[in-house]
């Protein structure tokens, strides 16, 4: 069975650190260890050159890449969807639940989040407005995903499958009780004036 | 003492009278409450503006989660920045492979095709534009919109006959620069109408409380309750709002949050508070 990991920076900004992150030994010899076999990694439009720098280091074969199966890609515009499927258990496709590592964008975050696949976000250090930061811990702390720095990246996919048995359902179910909010629906109907 | 000193006193009180009158007027704006005064059939005209990759996505994404209902919905404006594809070709995908398929069997080729139209407007900033140029790019900008939501721009196929009014009803928004631009202008459309209103003619239209279905609503009165504004803060905001947020807190009708700490906040004292929701994302 194989079992992937899928590594995205996204459309936006470049993050050269996490494509170096995920791909020291350290990071691949926990990958082998976990049961993973390969490491697909989205690297956005500038990094090929620093995807395949870091690459350099393992020959094909060599005991240093501890078995794990490395490819990459820029980006791809129709969207991550599929990429992101590999990393979900199915059993036809001879695929086991692997995750996902992902710059802490929106977009990535709920794409992931929708499919069920346990996350690790990393967000970004160079952004200048980093209200990513806060978006990943608060999303760590409901239990949704795992948030660690890209130098904590080897631990952290630990942490993933602790996460995997446990995974809450996106998105939330409204709890029950007196204190129900509005949706969008009732908030578009009450400007509308529509009558009930 | 001179003339001066009483002229700058009047101009002082002027600006001061006209400062707190627009306040005044901006919060029991945003503290009025629309009457329940739409019939579910009646055909209605939803504004959209969308931004870049992931304010694009987000929108989608909360359109999807609230199953927009194009019987209800009849009539979509998407507005989009120049360039800016990515949103426009989500904008076609969203109609075509979402609406088209939850749009009732009979309603499918021949309507939906008609039932919206996808505007594109200039820039406020391009990126790397220099901030010595940016205002009056952000004023074509402007422009624009105001064109977009009178019915002008060059984009707009012509709408149903069966809207009297040119105006869309309501206009939502999730934070892109021309989000700014399109609340601002469909605020100051609706100061224009207020005082028009205010102003005593003997053509003074008698404004009637409920409209017999069918019968033509002169625009003035229905632009009372077009127009409307919503502004949802994007999901990624946790702790503080965005700049397109902060500057449209007084301005949009409703501003929704997703994460608790954002609740309750308000422009000033007296004026609407934004009104946490939850996550209305998917």
């Amino acid at each position: 069975m194989k079992k992937f990991c899928f590594v995205t920076v996204g459309a936006t900004a470049s993050f050269h650190p996490l494509i170096q992150a995920v791909l020291e030994e350290k990071f691949l010899a926990a990958l082998h260890r976990l049961g993973y076999s390969h490491l697909l990694i989205q690297y956005g439009k500038d990094s090929r050159s620093v995807f395949e720098e870091c690459l350099r280091k393992y020959a094909p074969g060599s005991p240093n890449r501890h078995g794990i199966e490395i490819d990459g890609f820029d980006f791809n515009h129709a969207g991550l969807d599929k990429e992101m499927r590999l990393t979900q258990a199915n059993p036809s496709k001879d695929l086991s639940g692997g995750c996902i590592i992902s710059h802490a964008g929106s977009g990535s975050i709920l794409a992931a989040l929708r499919l069920g696949v346990p996350l690790v976000v990393v967000p970004n250090p160079t952004l200048k407005d980093n209200h990513q930061q806060e978006l990943a811990h608060e999303l760590q702390n409901q239990g949704y995903v795992v948030a660690c720095n890209y130098q904590e990246i080897p631990s952290a996919i630990d942490r993933v499958e602790a996460l995997r048995t446990q995974m809450l359902s996106w998105p939330p179910v409204p709890s029950p009780g007196p204190k129900q909010h509005r949706t969008l629906e009732q908030v578009m109907s009450d400007e509308m004036g529509f009558l009930d | 003492m001179s003339p001066y000193y009483y002229l700058g006193i009047f101009a002082i009180a002027l600006a001061v009278s006209i400062i707190s009158l627009l306040a005044y007027a901006l919060s029991t704006s945003q503290n009025t409450h629309i009457p329940k005064w739409r019939p579910n059939t009646s055909p209605t005209h939803l504004l959209v503006v969308l931004g870049s990759g992931g304010h694009t996505a987000e929108m989608f994404s909360m359109l999807r989660r609230m199953k927009l209902d194009p019987s209800k919905y009849t009539y979509r404006t998407y507005i989009v920045s120049s360039g800016d594809h990515f949103s426009a070709a989500k904008a076609v995908e969203f109609e075509t492979l979402y609406l088209a398929r939850t749009a009732p069997a009979p309603a499918k080729d021949a309507t939906v095709a008609a039932s919206y139209t996808i505007v594109t407007v200039p820039r406020a900033r391009r990126v790397h534009q220099s901030y010595l140029t940016a205002p009056f790019s952000t004023l074509q900008s402007f422009w624009a919109c105001l064109l977009v939501l009178r019915g002008l721009h060059p984009d707009q196929k012509p709408l149903p006959p069966q809207m009297i009014s040119p105006y869309p009803d309501v206009v939502l928004t999730n934070g892109p620069a021309t989000a700014v631009c399109v609340i601002l202008a469909a605020r100051i459309l609706r100061l224009y109408h207020l005082l028009v209103s205010l102003v005593p003619s003997t053509t003074h239209i008698h404004t009637p409380t409920s409209v017999p279905p069918g019968s033509a609503r002169p625009t003035v009165v229905s632009a009372k309750y077009q127009l409307r504004t919503i502004f949802v803060e994007s999901w990624a905001r946790v702790t503080t709002l965005s700049l397109s947020g902060m500057l449209l807190l007084p301005f949009a009708d409703r501003f929704l949050v997703q994460w608790p700490t954002l609740g309750g906040k308000q422009a000033w004292k007296g004026m609407r508070k934004t009104e946490y929701v939850g996550a209305i994302v998917d």
